[in-house]
């Protein structure tokens, strides 16, 4: 149960980085909304985080998959065929020369993600306070508690 | 006669008035009539005395047009109508008498009034008379007329503006009114069954008579509508005083309900019969075409066969004068910037929200910020230097005429933020007695729409750049054997004198094949020294100090190295095409200080960074969800570089010559980055395109331009600019990056409401260009506009200005392009075009009862000519084999910068018969304005007999009849002239005719200079070259699976009403 632990911590970590990356590039298109910010570096700095984001998602899926979380994987599937979707037609970065006619759609869709990292966040969360829980307190109850069964999905 | 008669009551109007002294009595309205026109003359005469209802009927067929007389003739069952239809008059007359009586009888007293006071004093008037006309008839005749009243009267006030700008329509439509009006009630009733029609045709008048009471109890409704009633008519509002009369004779004549519509229907009907008649009388088609076209035989759905389309082709607007614009605001405005500067596609900016939604056009602007002024014109060019630029402190604005100033002088008000300015010491002046600055005579910036300051240092990250120009030529061995190295040397070494920036320019050169060649023309060499660089993965440049030079200091090398070009390369049996890495080298010469890149590419980039496939024209794809892709830019690579290329001030201008596919969908990416243009020369031959390509190099060296530039425009508060269109780079949300620009460049941008509400009166705009001029000094180049704010849906449509709007439909559509299928982007073009008439319908069908006409705003009556025009432009049109995908990207790129006259010019290219005037020997060139007479493009158009020369701007071409006699065909080109005209060049002959002929083209090559237009002979009846040249770009016709103008009215009208 340790490892299970140990899993989990793992995926946190993940999400908190997808999350800092989102919001990284959320903050930047801001900036270049409000003029803080030229296309020019805007898209150096996006498209430099936008390989890695791709890649730590796809661990993150790949990670529930093999750990037989598959409810967990189904959740995380719709972001993972987005991506790869992007990547096959080449439009995952950021156009350097179109950037301010795709700049809302672009917040959009980080907006979007953000939203379902934050999700995953909170199950992240409490699988953690339950990986835990059981964890320490195995011994107390055993097989028998009717949490893990719950938390169990 | 423009239809634009604005405010001039005095000209525009008296067409009108003419018109409408003839419905009144009749001895009177004949008598103008005859002077308006013979034909019509004769036409009301006749009209009078047939009095068979049934005739009626047939008339408001056949009044569609003589052309479509034979086939409305199919519509109707009756042989009889048909007759009629040939001879479009005497149906009338039958109908008429009866009409005609009472028509006249109440009539006569009042309408001679009218007559006399329109005509002396001027729309308003004529309204105000025209009313009382109306009641005299409720008296006499029916309630149908009263109802009319209420309409019209309240009409009048508001009217009475609008009615000046287009008076001359109206007059035109005013004779006819009568007919269509009487035609049009029995039209209603005609669409379900046509035996019906006469015997419903009384009935169909009672019953229209009740709803009418009907209407006058809704008076108060009437009332209320009738500001917008005006509008319609105000947007004809030639007609509309006019219109007044005719509306009222008809009612009594017969219909009651019909009342409201006749001015609109009543001149369209009018049009369509009368231009048949009047060519004749001679009015020009300008002066006819009215608000609306009778498309009274519609219905044809319920006769099965039948495919009459019930309209007169001859009767449809064309835009046969060119671009007009509206021009009312400039009056309303005077301090406005000129509108080769600054265009709205509406010069009635909507209040709220909900009036941009229902305004179903694009609502934006094009500018066009260096547009070229006619002598005297020109730009003043003002110098604040101890003051520094006075600008607003919160919104930037410049300070312009519609600044206020109070506090006797000490603050400004900023008009388009409103907060108050404190003014400097030195700009400090006092004011006179009614407010205004006693120095305002010296002060062009308070006078003027368009100034230039000259910027101070703040304004300049930089010193500012010497002009520079940077030449990167492929010296292939296509690009040699073409000839294109040759002539570009040839030419560049003649405009070396012209170059603009003496003594600071600098020049540089790079040739490249599969090799990159530098050339050091260092000064103190008597030789340029020639570099070779051949490693293609790892670009680097030797010299880098002596690659760019002064042009002034090293002009020797450089015309040696000109000089030596061509033949330095002549045996070059090199086949490939760095063009990539070339690139690359250019960019890292040039980075240091930006400027204007000219790339002269024949051979597809085959070699290094950025080599490009031969993607080709899949003829498979077309019709896919892939198709767009062939239509971007394939390798990334060339919108980083661009981007690049922006970033450090460099300017892109693509020279492509190949006969081969050369994709210029990723190479004009370049162009449409930077600010820059594409010209494309498919197939060179130095032999045949030496000219063009001459003038065109020529004039991209010596043009003003612009360095270095960012654009912005500003507007007031509420409204906002959300997207632009065009070639150049977004720096931030609204500034446009342009690194070199020139007067033949335009941008168009859509704006849109912040607010849900605009409470502002006026709303202004102002654009900014903050540039390098070529003599050194950094300027702000500053236009400023007007416009008003208008809660009323007509008043948009009224004040609407159809070149900028169908110049936002364009881009727009070539961007869509990118992204979708051709078919889509022509759908959205034609669904928009739908719409808006839809629009423009629901706001006056109903009351009107319009019936099957269709309707649409004076402003907007080329609207959907430009409309099949742009479906049928080479961006758009067809599919794989109605143009090279190269041509399509090409056209495309070069629409996208085109100013708003250019392109009108392109879309409906002007044709003209010359041989008259060739033969005819002693008219003067200067007049020529007035002999040639453009023709509608159709094949109708081309008489066999006759010379034809089209001109779209970009090329002419001209057409030698069949039975063109072989005297003229001789004398203009000379003894072979009875040869392959491929071949045969024009030059000047020893004959006068040839003399004239080339004096023509001179003569219209000179009124557009930003293109030179070569010369392509067509006889015809030679395929496929006619039909190549000439016959796909009629646009008016039905050419492969297009829809023909008429057809296209059709159809539009038909979805309009459809889903009215």
């Amino acid at each position: 149960m340790a490892w299970e632990l140990i899993l989990w911590f793992i995926f946190f970590i993940i999400n908190i980085a997808l999350l800092a990356l989102n919001l990284y590039q959320i903050i930047c298109l801001s900036d270049l909304e409000s003029d803080y910010l030229n296309p020019y570096e805007l898209a150096s700095r996006i498209n430099a985080v936008v390989l890695p984001e791709f890649i730590l998602q796809g661990v993150f899926s790949v990670l529930f998959l093999l750990k037989g979380h598959w409810f967990m994987f189904l959740l995380t599937v719709p972001i993972t065929y987005y991506h790869t979707m992007l990547y096959m037609n080449r439009k995952h970065l950021i156009d350097v020369t179109e950037v301010f006619s795709v700049l809302s759609s672009q917040k959009k869709y980080r907006i979007i993600k953000l939203g379902f990292y934050l999700f995953f966040f909170t199950i992240v969360i409490v699988r953690i306070f339950a990986a835990g829980i059981l964890f320490f307190n195995r011994s107390e109850f055993g097989e028998l508690d009717i949490r893990s069964s719950v938390l169990e999905f | 006669m423009k239809p634009m008669g604005t405010e001039n009551p005095g000209r525009p109007n008296f067409p009108a008035r003419s018109a409408a002294t003839p419905f009144a009595p009749a001895s009177q309205t004949s008598m103008p009539f005859l002077s308006s026109g013979p034909v019509v003359g004769s036409e009301a005469s006749a009209f009078r005395p047939t009095p068979p209802t049934a005739p009626q009927t047939s008339m408001a067929f056949l009044s569609s047009g003589p052309g479509v007389g034979s086939e409305a003739s199919g519509f109707r069952p009756s042989p009889p109508a048909r007759s009629y239809g040939p001879s479009v008059p005497p149906p009338p007359p039958s109908y008429v008498p009866p009409v005609g009586g009472s028509f006249q009888r109440f009539p006569t007293p009042q309408f001679p009034s009218t007559a006399q006071g329109p005509p002396t004093r001027g729309p308003p008037v004529g309204q105000s008379v025209l009313s009382p006309p109306m009641q005299p008839p409720v008296g006499q005749v029916q309630s149908p007329p009263v109802s009319l009243r209420p309409q019209q009267l309240s009409s009048v006030p508001m009217g009475s503006p609008p009615q000046s700008v287009n008076f001359p329509p109206s007059s035109v439509n005013v004779p006819q009114a009568p007919l269509d009006s009487s035609f049009s009630a029995p039209r209603q009733t005609l669409h379900p069954s046509f035996p019906p029609l006469e015997s419903s045709y009384p009935a169909a008048r009672t019953t229209l008579q009740p709803s009418f009471p009907g209407y006058p109890s809704r008076q108060s409704n009437a009332v209320l509508q009738a500001p917008s009633v005006q509008s319609p008519f105000p947007a004809h509002q030639g007609g509309y005083a006019p219109a007044p009369p005719a509306p009222s004779s008809p009612f009594l004549a017969h219909q009651g309900g019909y009342v409201p519509p006749p001015p609109v229907a009543a001149p369209l009907g009018l049009h369509s019969r009368e231009q048949m008649q009047y060519p004749g009388s001679g009015p020009p088609i300008g002066t006819i075409q009215g608000l609306a076209e009778d498309f009274n035989s519609l219905s044809l759905g319920s006769i099965p066969g039948s495919i009459d389309p019930g309209l007169d082709s001859k009767a449809l607007p064309r835009p046969l004068d060119g671009d007009v614009e509206p021009n009312s605001f400039a009056e309303m405005y005077p301090m406005n910037c000129n509108s080769r500067y600054l265009r709205l596609t509406t010069f009635g900016i909507p209040s709220s929200q909900s009036l941009i939604s229902r305004w179903q056009l694009p609502l934006g602007a094009v500018v066009c910020p260096l547009a070229e002024a006619p002598d005297g014109e020109e730009v003043p060019i003002v110098n604040f230097a101890p003051t520094g630029i006075i600008r607003c402190r919160r919104c930037r604005t410049y300070v312009n005429p519609y600044v206020t100033f109070t506090d006797g002088g000490r603050k400004w008000r900023c008009n388009i933020c409103a907060l108050l300015n404190d003014v400097s010491g030195d700009y400090f002046a006092h004011l006179d007695a009614s407010g205004r600055r006693i120095d305002l005579d010296q002060r062009p910036e308070l006078t003027k729409g368009s100034v230039e300051f000259v910027a101070p240092t703040e304004y300049m990250v930089r010193p500012p750049m010497p002009p520079l120009y940077f030449f990167l030529i492929d010296v292939s061995l296509s690009a040699v054997r073409s000839g294109m190295v040759e002539i570009v040397a040839q030419t560049i070494r003649s405009c070396l004198d012209e170059l603009p920036g003496f003594p600071r320019t600098q020049i540089g050169f790079i040739t490249f094949d599969s090799t990159i060649h530098f050339y050091n023309m260092k000064s103190s060499l008597t030789q340029p020294q020639m570099m070779v660089v051949s490693d293609l993965d790892d670009i680097f440049v030797p010299l880098p100090d002596d690659l760019l030079v002064n042009l002034s200091e090293s002009r020797s090398v450089v015309e040696t190295f000109l000089d030596s070009l061509p033949s330095m390369f002549q045996d070059n049996v090199n086949l490939e095409s760095a063009f990539g890495p070339a690139l690359k080298a250019a960019f890292m010469v040039m980075s240091q200080l930006g400027g204007k890149l000219l790339i002269f590419q024949n051979t597809l980039p085959s070699l290094g960074v950025g080599r490009l496939r031969l993607r080709g024209d899949d003829l498979r794809v077309y019709g896919t969800d892939k198709e767009h892709a062939l239509r971007i830019p394939e390798d990334p690579f060339y919108k980083q570089m661009a981007a690049d290329f922006t970033k450090y001030q460099i300017g892109v201008n693509i020279y492509a010559f190949s006969d081969k596919y050369t994709d210029i969908a990723s190479l004009g990416t370049l162009a449409k980055y930077t600010g820059g243009q594409v010209y494309y020369y498919p197939s060179f031959q130095s032999a045949i395109h030496k000219e063009r390509l001459r003038h065109e190099l020529a004039r991209d060296l010596t043009r003003e331009t612009a360095w270095e530039a960012v654009m912005r425009i500003r507007c007031g508060k509420g409204v906002r600019f959300t997207s632009y269109h065009g070639n150049f780079m977004l720096r931030s949300t609204d500034l446009l990056a342009l690194p070199a620009v020139d007067c033949d460049k335009a941008f168009a941008m859509q704006m849109s409401l912040e607010e849900t509400l605009l409470t502002t009166q006026t709303v202004y705009f102002q654009v900014a260009l903050l540039y390098t001029s070529s003599s050194g000094e950094r300027r702000i180049r500053v236009h400023t506009a007007a416009a008003p704010v208008v809660t009323d849906l007509g008043e948009m449509y009224r004040h609407a200005d159809t070149g900028a709007i169908v110049s936002l439909f364009c881009r727009l559509a070539i961007e869509k392009t990118l992204s979708h299928k051709l078919e889509d982007a022509r759908n959205s073009v034609q669904s928009r075009i739908v719409k808006a008439l839809r629009e423009y319908r629901n706001l006056y069908a109903v009351q009107h009862r319009l019936g099957g006409r269709m309707i649409y705003p004076e402003s907007l009556k080329f609207l959907p000519l430009y409309g099949l025009a742009l479906c049928k432009s080479t961006p758009l049109r067809g599919g794989y084999a109605d143009a090279q995908l190269d041509e399509r990207c090409a056209a495309g790129y070069t629409m996208m910068a085109l100013p708003v006259k250019g392109l009108l010019k392109l879309l409906y290219p002007s044709l003209i018969r010359i041989d008259e005037y060739l033969t005819k020997g002693s008219a003067q060139v200067d007049e020529f304005k007035n002999i040639f007479k453009r023709l509608p493009l159709a094949a109708e158009s081309l008489d066999s007999r006759g010379l034809y020369i089209y001109d779209d701007g970009f090329r002419f071409v001209i057409w030698f009849g069949r039975m063109l006699s072989p005297d003229i065909a001789m004398n203009l080109l000379g003894v072979d002239f009875a040869g392959d005209l491929t071949r045969v060049s024009l030059c000047e002959q020893d004959s006068e005719m040839s003399r004239k002929l080339m004096g023509l083209l001179k003569k219209f090559r000179e009124s557009d200079p930003s293109y030179y237009q070569l010369c392509h002979l067509v006889r015809q009846g030679e395929q496929p070259r006619e039909g190549f040249f000439l016959l796909t770009n009629l646009v008016e016709d039905q050419i492969g699976g297009t829809n023909g103008y008429a057809d296209w009215i059709l159809q539009i009208h038909r979805q309009v009403q459809q889903t009215a």
